[in-house]
């Protein structure tokens, strides 16, 4: 591979030993979060939540919290691995292109004989494979512990949450890299790509109770979980507007790598 | 080789390069002087497509677009005015990574290049001096044996030992068929590889000359020493040379710096008794603070080529 793909392999080389950190801090908390489930079933997690207004606890997902997939839905992939991952994917987007570029370190690579568009695709490439790894995991914890605890949650919602939780990675990851080549600087990146999740998140959460439903509508987190990701399924049409919206975001970055001057 | 044309560069409203013509001979080495700012590592940068011309045209190695055929690339070796490195990789990483964008290019050249530096190669580079970085940087754009070396300051932060050793390393590669376009802020440096150099000043090319003329040009200093202060003929005789520059003569003495023959001096100056006599070359580096400090040089001199 690092023949024909010679920066795809050595960003990936490079990477390896960060990414089994991300790989087992995930893990870890992902699996306790999931694995919290049985105790908090013997609590009375309604009497808990009753005095939450019918609308929040439905924005938060809570309506449902004391079925095992409503749980792991709000509680592990409606916060924690969602906000580890968004995390991870908006730090390395901007880390993928942008940071390097601005601490000066792609100059010999964007020398090289290596057309810009190798440079733009390989990173990517990158940053994909390394959404991917983290998804799984979060995948196989959960997956082993639905197993584990007989939680029973239908592995088919669970394989639809976890397509759908990559998408959405994947496109913050995208922005983030895209807004990063598209400027050179690794702050504009990050900056965007993490006001872009919080609005995203705030749309989704709030729109509804405040009676802008149209707000979830246009939120990507909104395309991802709805109210929670767990129990809704394959959406297909969700589904394809995050595959578009990072094409889109991707194709724009590209556009702008491609003409801009680098190394300023 | 490589073919400047009205090359105008602006950084925002900051216009960086106004009209640089330059051209540069297969096989031939080139110098590329001037002060902090002037402008030599933009011009450099626009010729290996990093930054895209305000207007005017860049051919390097016989294409124009080096976006569309990067692949020309490979038969270049740069080195960055200022070289970074991801800091936790050893030098021996970066090199190896490096060959691998080049295709393979230069897997036998590296051991050897470092050695003759002296360089560690499994160093990491955060914890290299800035002597070693640079080294790292002339193993980088040797290794693969260029046809066109385009080195922005080379020498900077190399001891006088690996300054001799880099400028050898430098004709061996001229000797071989290279072209060289090396841009630096010494003059003297370069007149040990560079045929030819062009001035780069605020963005304008101030001149450019082939290093023996400049070497004439910048003549020598002249002092002569008589057994008893010189008649006024004398003064007027020495004055009315045109060859002699910045004249002084005090009592016995006269001190000048002499352009061409000294003949007509010498002639001149055995009329009287010469007690003690001595000329030696001016300092490349004297007749070049001359052309920074001249505010309008550009003006006099048109933009030469
Ligand atoms: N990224 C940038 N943004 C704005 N201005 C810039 C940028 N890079 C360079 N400049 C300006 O352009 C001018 C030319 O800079 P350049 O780096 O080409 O000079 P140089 O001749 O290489 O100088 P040095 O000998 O210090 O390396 C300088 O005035 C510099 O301040
Ligand atoms: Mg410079």
């Amino acid at each position: 591979m690092s023949r024909r793909y010679p920066i795809l392999a050595g960003v990936l080389r490079r990477r390896r030993r960060g990414l089994a950190i991300w790989a087992v801090a995930l893990a870890s908390v992902c699996g306790m979060y999931t694995s919290l489930f049985p105790y908090m079933s013997g609590m009375d997690i309604e009497a808990m939540t009753a005095s939450l207004p019918q609308g929040m606890m439905e924005a938060l997902g809570y309506d449902d919290i004391s079925t095992a997939a409503g749980y792991v839905g709000s509680a592990t992939y409606g916060l924690v691995a969602l906000a580890l991952l968004l995390v991870f994917a908006i730090g390395g987007g901007a880390a993928t292109i942008a940071g390097p570029e601005e601490r000066g370190e792609l100059e010999l690579e964007l020398t090289s004989p290596l057309p810009r568009s190798a440079i733009y695709g390989q990173r990517l490439a990158a940053l994909w494979i390394q959404i991917t790894v983290l998804v799984a995991v979060v995948f196989a914890v959960t997956f082993t512990l639905n197993l584990l605890q007989e939680l029973g949650i239908p592995q088919g919602d669970m394989v639809a949450a976890t397509v759908q939780l990559w998408l959405l990675i994947g496109f913050f990851g995208s922005v983030s890299l895209a807004l990063g080549a598209a400027l050179g600087r690794r702050a504009g990146a990050l900056g965007g790509a993490a006001a872009l999740a919080v609005l995203s998140w705030m749309f989704n959460a709030l729109g509804p109770l405040i009676g802008l439903d149209w707000l979830a509508m246009i939120s990507p987190i909104g395309w991802y979980m709805d109210t929670n990701p767990m129990t809704r399924g394959f959406h297909g049409a969700d589904a394809l507007l995050l595959v578009v919206a990072s094409g889109l975001t991707l194709a724009g970055g590209w556009w702008r790598f491609a003409r801009r001057d680098l190394m300023t | 080789m490589i073919a400047i044309r009205e090359l105008v560069k602006d950084y925002g409203p900051f216009r960086a390069l106004h009209g640089v013509d330059l051209e540069v001979a297969r096989g031939e080495a080139f110098g590329f002087i001037g002060p902090n700012g002037a402008g030599k590592s933009t011009a450099i940068r626009c010729l290996l497509d990093l930054l895209r011309p305000t207007s005017g045209s860049v051919e390097v190695l016989g294409t124009r677009d080096l976006a569309k055929h990067p692949a020309v690339r490979a038969r270049i070796g740069y080195l960055p005015g200022e070289l970074v490195m991801a800091g936790k990789q050893t030098a021996r990483d970066h090199l190896t990574y490096l060959r691998e964008l080049r295709g393979g290019a230069g897997s036998g050249r590296m051991e050897a290049l470092a050695e003759r530096f002296g360089l560690d190669l499994d160093r990491p580079f955060r914890g290299l001096s800035k002597g070693n970085k640079q080294k790292v940087g002339v193993v980088q754009a040797f290794m693969h044996e260029p046809e066109l070396l385009i080195l922005d300051e080379p020498t900077s932060g190399l001891d006088p030992l690996l300054q001799q050793e880099f400028l050898s390393l430098a004709r061996e590669a001229r000797e071989a068929g290279a072209t060289l376009f090396i841009s630096s802020h010494i003059l003297s440096e370069l007149e040990a590889v560079a045929r030819r150099v062009a001035i780069i000043r605020a963005g304008r090319i101030v001149d450019v000359e082939d290093v023996a003329i400049l070497r004439e040009r910048a003549g020598q200093h002249l002092s002569l020493t008589f057994d008893a202060p010189l008649s006024a003929a004398a003064i007027d005789a020495f004055s009315a040379m045109p060859e002699l520059e910045g004249l002084v003569i005090s009592e016995n003495a006269l001190t000048a710096v002499l352009h061409g023959s000294p003949d007509r001096v010498l002639k001149e100056a055995a009329r009287s008794t010469v007690t003690a006599w001595s000329a030696h070359d001016r300092n490349l580096e004297e007749l070049f603070m001359e052309r920074y400090r001249e505010p309008d040089a550009a003006d006099h001199d048109g933009r030469r080529r």
